[in-house]
């Protein structure tokens, strides 16, 4: 290392340091304009009832579940019908096409503007990717299983490497790899201070894509991307809420059926432990999303929700969090599964109780991701539309919307608040409302009678009420930032 | 690397972004040709880099979102009349996430890798405390838009300076002559109990004991409250007027349950917009507020018989007549606020043209040039008004306008003098080696 090299990198690391020294001797000269925000419209408005209403309905469901004959739901949801036989050539093709996007925006992201919301990489990935294409995947099916770039470089590589016989992942890891990487991803996600940075997103995705391109090619493709890359992973399980299911490819064709929502999570092969808690990290890491904005958690950890000194100074409080978020859910969730099965009067086992209806939280996920990230979808959507019209902001205008005034005004004011409240509100509900009855017809098959079925789920559908109320109050309480 | 990788959104305003983008590109060219030789060598037509520190992520989005617009709209008119010294300005934006460390890795990436000219912009508080230190160190001129009174205390340091918006010590200092003559004298304070309520606290106590009013009870409000009629029983029954500075996502609760307490009665109200910042004054829970009365620094509304330089900004920035976007009638402005990047802007272009600025070289020159100034005329460079510059506290000083809320809008009922806001200055900067 050169002596300049020392100079900088002991600048720096003095500058950081000073800087929040400055910032914390200094707070009492520091008077920040906290934005009244347009939570304030939504914390006028009377969403306790919603909250009452939303629990009550939950729980008015699981009684009514009760009465239904048992054999209704199973029939209900073997329902198919068939939609079209596919072809699967088009998937190279596509993951060709998604690879080649993914390295131009990740050369974008490099030499690219370094503004994050000019810039295609940040906006595509967060945005349209995490939470439009999770969006997709849960009403129309597993289209990522077309798009996935791992899928093309994996096939070139592999016949260069003449690994055409997949191997299997060893028995004992499970998901556990899934769980490992997506830990990562959301503590990047909501825990590193800047995930928008251009560059470092681009370095982390460079890294994250090629370390996942060798495993797959260790562990065969099907099997890591089932367990190992988290992405795939959790896109695949959010898939199996959709209307859409696609069988397993046929002499090179797909049949694709249109079945009820929730379905197919009903009669889905039971996950291991490892899947339990990939699928309970998954929704706990969504739900401390909205609670580490709250006036709440901020209290609880002494920042003052008016002055947020920015993320990096509330790391080792959010690191805590999303791992204490996690503990909290999956404690509950086994707690109300082994009882569950003490009630039943028939244990089928803890383990494997857990691993079927750890499937029923599948339309919870999915309805918090929808009601959190609602807003950012409305407005940053709009930011990406513009970036990728001109990827490197060199006047290019490729789609026509380079010049896209972003109507951030869709999401501001009072009108546009009591909308989207009741947006995200019918949302939760309705999640758990199908969590409700996707783990009643789980139980059915677990437990075998009807009596024992609903006996098995009432601390399960007391967990649901609770986490109605929980996803109704994160949306209504106020926030910072 | 490319000057391509600078270039933000910033020029995504409809109104300037097309013509802004030929001027960047172009720049862009210049300096990928072969053979460039770097401005500060020889290049007199190459641009000069201005290092926006802006709060595109995190609690300061709102306000920022209206920065860059602001800073848009006077860089495409200063470049379009010849540009500084006859150079352009191109602005290269890195978000700070609204965050006093990143804040100050954004002021090293400025000096060490885009090598900018001067570091420009930032409003929140926490990040310029926490970024001063490292433009201190870095010797590189920090103009901020922050309307805080750190700059003006003397705890920044000599490469930090203020020209463009006045800061709270003088806002609350200004408002106290008009209020105590004109809505009473027995005032009840009301804020949030951290440090921008505590500089209410300290500053407007004693300017409206100076004339000849009198606080008669501060109510200091716990930052996590979200439900306050239980504070309202400690307003003395003979309170003339409650000057409240509540800010965050409960100030809409705030008002509606003081208009419930108070059922359509009680004394008159006082605020501060930083309240409302970006928010519709016509919005459910807000109607107490009529007939009360707010300090803005410019107007958010356009005002009968405001001048031409006035409506030249807005039309500029793209502000409609309540001072929402023209494009978006939701997107309310922060113009209470934002105004201060158009005036920092044309500060920086004065006296950049004063030192005969031609590179980092001569930033010392430049800070010198600055402190050298004293008075701002009111116009174009200046639409919110003429000003006073005390280079020795790197702190401007001007007029406060003083609105009444009228049929949901906020029109202007007084407008301080210069002098109402002034104060005996604490510090000295240019006592500090360059």
């Amino acid at each position: 290392m050169t002596a300049r090299g020392v100079d900088r990198r002991y600048i720096g690391t003095a500058l950081g340091l000073s800087a929040l020294a400055a910032a914390i001797t200094l707070a009492s000269t520091a008077p920040v304009l906290a934005h009244a925000a347009d939570r304030g419209h939504v914390l006028i408005l009377p969403t306790g009832y919603y909250l009452f209403g939303g629990a009550a309905a939950v729980a008015l469901s699981f009684l009514v579940l009760a009465l239904v004959p048992p054999g209704c739901l199973d029939r209900l949801f073997s329902f198919r019908r068939s939609l079209a036989v596919a072809p699967t050539w088009p998937r190279l093709a596509a993951s060709t096409a998604s690879f080649l996007c993914f390295v131009v925006l990740v050369a974008a992201g490099y030499l690219g503007s370094r503004d994050p919301l000019s810039n295609p990489l940040p906006l595509t990935f967060w945005t349209l990717f995490w939470i439009g294409l999770t969006l997709l995947q849960g009403v129309f099916g597993n289209i990522w299983w077309w798009i996935n770039p791992l899928y093309a470089p994996w096939r070139l590589l592999s016949a260069v490497l003449g690994r055409n016989r997949a191997p299997e992942l060893p028995r004992g890891l499970g998901y556990w790899p899934a769980v490992a990487l997506f830990l990562g991803f959301a503590w990047f996600e909501l825990v590193y201070p800047a995930p928008d940075d251009p560059a470092r997103l681009a370095s982390v995705l460079a890294v994250y894509f090629a370390a996942n391109l060798s495993a797959a090619l260790i562990f065969g493709y099907e099997a890591w991307t089932r367990q190992g890359e988290c992405l795939s992973a959790f896109l695949g399980m959010i898939a199996k809420l959709a209307v859409v299911e696609g069988c397993e490819p046929r002499r090179k064709r797909r049949a694709l059926r249109f079945c009820l929502p929730g379905a197919k999570l009903s009669s889905a092969e039971p996950l291991p432990s490892s899947g339990v808690v990939f699928l309970l990290l998954a929704l706990s890491s969504v739900s401390f999303d909205g609670l580490m904005r709250t006036f709440f958690w901020l209290g609880l950890n002494d920042v003052n929700p008016l002055e947020f000194p920015g993320r990096s100074a509330v790391v080792g409080i959010g690191s805590y969090g999303l791992v204490a978020m996690f503990a909290a859910l999956a404690a509950a969730f086994f707690a109300a599964v082994a009882l569950g099965d003490r009630l039943s009067g028939k244990s089928a086992g803890i383990a494997a109780a857990a691993g079927a209806l750890v499937w029923s939280i599948i339309p919870i996920s999915m309805a918090y991701h929808f009601s959190h990230y609602l807003t950012a979808l409305l407005v940053n959507g709009q930011y990406a539309l513009a970036a990728l019209s001109d990827p490197l902001m060199n006047g290019a205008d490729l789609f026509g919307t380079a010049g896209l005034h972003v109507q951030a005004g869709i999401v501001m004011g009072a009108r546009s608040a009591w909308a989207i409240w009741n947006l995200q509100a019918a949302a939760i509900i309705a999640g758990h409302l199908l969590a409700v009855v996707v783990a009643h017809a789980i139980a059915y098959r677990l437990y075998g009678s009807a009596a024992r079925a609903t006996r098995s789920q009432i601390p399960l559908a007391i967990l649901m009420v609770v986490y109605t109320i929980f996803g109704l109050w994160l949306l209504s309480s106020p926030t910072a930032a | 690397m490319t000057d391509r990788r600078n270039v933000s959104s910033i020029i995504r305003n409809p109104i300037s972004r097309r013509s802004a983008l030929k001027g960047l590109a172009a720049t862009a060219a210049i300096g990928t040709a072969p053979g460039f030789v770097r401005y500060s060598q020889a290049q007199s037509s190459a641009p000069i880099k201005i290092g926006f520190q802006a709060h595109r992520t995190g609690i300061g989005a709102s306000y920022g979102r209206w920065y860059e617009r602001t800073t848009a709209a006077a860089v495409k008119l200063i470049n379009e009349a010849g540009g500084i010294n006859g150079r352009p300005i191109e602005i290269i934006t890195e978000d700070d996430g609204t965050d006093a460390a990143r804040g100050a890795e954004v002021i090293e990436k400025f000096a060490n890798q885009h090598k900018t000219d001067i570091v420009y912009g930032t409003l929140f508080s926490h990040v310029v405390v926490g970024s001063a230190p490292a433009a201190g160190e870095l010797k590189m001129p920090y103009y901020v838009v922050s309307e805080g009174y750190h700059v003006a205390s003397g705890k920044m340091n000599r490469w930090v300076l203020q020209p463009g918006i006045t800061d709270v010590k003088a806002q609350t200092r200004s408002v106290a002559p008009w209020i105590t003559s004109n809505v009473g004298k027995k005032i009840t304070m009301i804020y949030p109990d951290y440090a921008f309520g505590h500089d209410h606290r300290d500053f407007f106590a004693p300017a409206a004991v100076e004339q000849g009013g009198e606080v008669i009870a501060q109510i200091p409000i716990p930052p996590t409250e979200t439900s306050f009629t239980r504070y309202f029983p400690q307003i003395p029954a003979d309170t003339d007027v409650i000057y409240h500075v509540m800010v965050g996502p409960a100030v809409l609760t705030f008002v509606k349950e003081l208009g419930e307490f108070y059922g359509g009665s009680g004394p008159a109200l006082f605020g501060f917009i930083d309240s409302l910042e970006a928010v519709d004054i016509n919005s459910p829970g807000l109607e107490f507020l009529e007939g009360s009365h707010f300090w803005e620094g410019m107007p958010r509304y356009l005002q009968e018989g405001a001048s031409e330089a006035e409506i030249a900004y807005r039309d500029a920035v793209g502000l409609d007549e309540n001072g929402a976007s023209v494009n978006d009638p939701k997107d309310v402005s922060t113009n209470a606020h934002s105004f201060g990047c158009w005036e920092t802007l044309y500060v920086i272009k004065a006296a950049m043209e004063a030192a005969d600025y031609k590179g980092p070289e001569d930033r010392a020159k430049l800070i010198e040039a600055t402190e050298a100034m004293t008075e701002f005329a009111e116009g174009k460079e200046h639409p919110q008004g003429d000003k006073v510059f005390n280079g020795k506290i790197h702190q401007c000083f001007g007029h406060q306008n003083i609105s009444v809320v009228e049929n949901q809008k906020l029109k202007v009922v007084h407008r301080t003098s210069i002098e109402d806001g002034m104060y005996e200055p604490e510090a000295d900067y240019t006592t500090q080696t360059l």
